[in-house]
């Protein structure tokens, strides 16, 4: 007798495609395997970025808050991962251009009272020296190449995909990365020349 | 350093483990909330029925709007000048009905409002110039203004309808879309005045016939750029509260 896979098991087997399908046709399962899966992928595309680390998992649960209202705008075949990092790249912008114009707007007469827990704890483990030295590279680049690189190098994506989630032309996005791998170069190279 | 060596920095972060627990909480949180009360949802209809709807809705208020004004523009261009106005026209409300359907779904292209404005400003001026003739500028202003107003009373229609189908996506930038909803408002006050207008002065008709799409495509860019500012505003404060 051939064992039938349970629907757990049915679902990941799945390709995120036919899971989005599947999450616009209100299947549960479906669903829960697709945020399982992409968070991830998500979580890590904030956590690189050093402006958003301490946000990542407020900057996760409200991507997915908006992937669940623009659900019917996913066109069944399509690629999910631009569509979903298209809509995490604006609201990762969304919130750093709130935060920014709110720290602008607000003066600090009073030294801020401790807070109970801080978002995340950097200095935990050994992690730190890895992220200062992901900070220090990033922190070369203007955010258009920043982010095509972290797309490419970090979330794994191709140039394609990296194109339809940014709104630009694959050759736009290679001339990005070319132009950010050049600048890097010659930054670390004056570094050590200054050494 | 060396390109490799970038790499390798980048590779590490991108298979370094993220801290312990990170996003486990929240994505309970997500599954909680979006899983109970699931309901299915119709796609959005394909590109190019939405761009078809965009055009449908140029044409139809272009039309309606010559129609109730009176066709008098119509009746004294010759076939020629017919014949090279109202295809470059729907060249141009087509780029600008492509960007606002794709501007209704995320990761679908890359925009081309400011192209289909470009293309509104820069080509129209230079047809008109060589298409009519009269550069005076005696009662310029008098009857330009009229041109003006009624171009833009028929582009505000069209923006509130084309804000009302946008809505039925799901927009990432209201600016880009503010700006091809405004230039397709544009050249429905264009169309209607090519239709109605029977001033065939060229400076007239490249400066205040013109002007429609230019006004009514940074109004649109305007709004939708306020509407960025309001949800990017209430994203940092939430964040921050």
């Amino acid at each position: 007798m051939i064992a039938t896979p349970s629907a757990p098991e049915a679902a990941s087997s799945l390709s995120l495609e036919s899971l989005m399908s599947g999450y616009q046709q209100a299947d549960e399962q479906a669903a829960a395997t697709l945020i399982e899966r992409v968070s991830p992928l998500l979580l890590r595309y904030f956590w690189v970025h050093a402006y958003h680390r301490g946000y990542a998992e407020d900057l996760l649960q409200e991507t997915w808050m908006r992937i669940h209202k623009a659900r019917p705008t996913y066109r069944r075949g399509s690629p999910v991962l631009p569509w979903i990092f298209a809509i995490a790249r604006h609201t990762g912008l969304d919130y750093y251009r709130g935060a920014r114009r709110v720290e602008v707007r607000e003066m600090q007469v009073d030294p801020l009272p401790e807070v109970a827990a801080k978002p995340v704890d950097f200095a935990a483990g050994d992690a730190e020296p890895e992220m200062a030295e992901l900070d220090a590279v990033l922190a070369h680049l203007p955010a258009s190449q920043r982010e095509v690189v972290v797309m490419l190098k970090v979330s794994g994506m191709t140039v394609e995909e990296v194109a339809r989630a940014t709104a630009s032309s694959a050759g736009s996005v290679k001339q990005k990365a070319h132009r950010a791998y050049r600048k890097l170069r010659e930054a670390f190279a004056q570094g050590a020349r200054s050494k | 350093m060396k390109k490799d060596e970038i790499d390798k920095i980048l590779d590490r972060a991108a298979n370094r483990d993220l801290p312990q627990g990170l996003g486990r909480a929240a994505m309970a949180r997500v599954q909680g909330t979006l899983l109970t009360d699931l309901r299915p949802v119709r796609p959005l209809a394909p590109p190019w029925v939405l761009t078809l709807g965009f055009l449908a809705l140029f044409a139809a208020l272009a039309v309606g709007g010559g129609w109730a004004l009176g066709l008098h523009g119509i009746r004294v261009l010759s076939l020629g000048q017919r014949g090279s106005i109202f295809p470059l026209l729907l060249a141009a409300a087509w780029l600008a009905a492509v960007s606002g359907a794709r501007a209704m779904r995320p990761a679908s292209g890359a925009p081309l409002c400011w192209i289909a404005l470009a293309f509104a400003v820069g080509v129209f001026p230079v047809l008109f110039s060589l298409i009519f003739s009269g550069y005076g500028t005696l009662n310029f202003v008098h009857e330009g203004v009229p041109c003006l107003v009624a171009g833009l009373c028929v582009a505000i229609p069209t923006g509130l309808a084309c804000a009302w189908i946008l809505r039925l996506g799901f927009v990432l930038n209201w600016s880009r879309s503010g700006l091809a909803a405004g230039v397709l408002s544009g050249l429905t006050g264009l169309g209607m005045l090519e239709l109605h207008c029977p001033n065939l002065k060229a400076i007239h008709v490249m400066v205040w016939h013109v002007a429609v799409v230019v006004v009514s495509g940074l109004v649109g860019w305007a709004i939708g750029w306020m509407a960025d500012r309001f949800r990017s505003g209430t994203a940092g404060e939430s964040k921050l509260g």
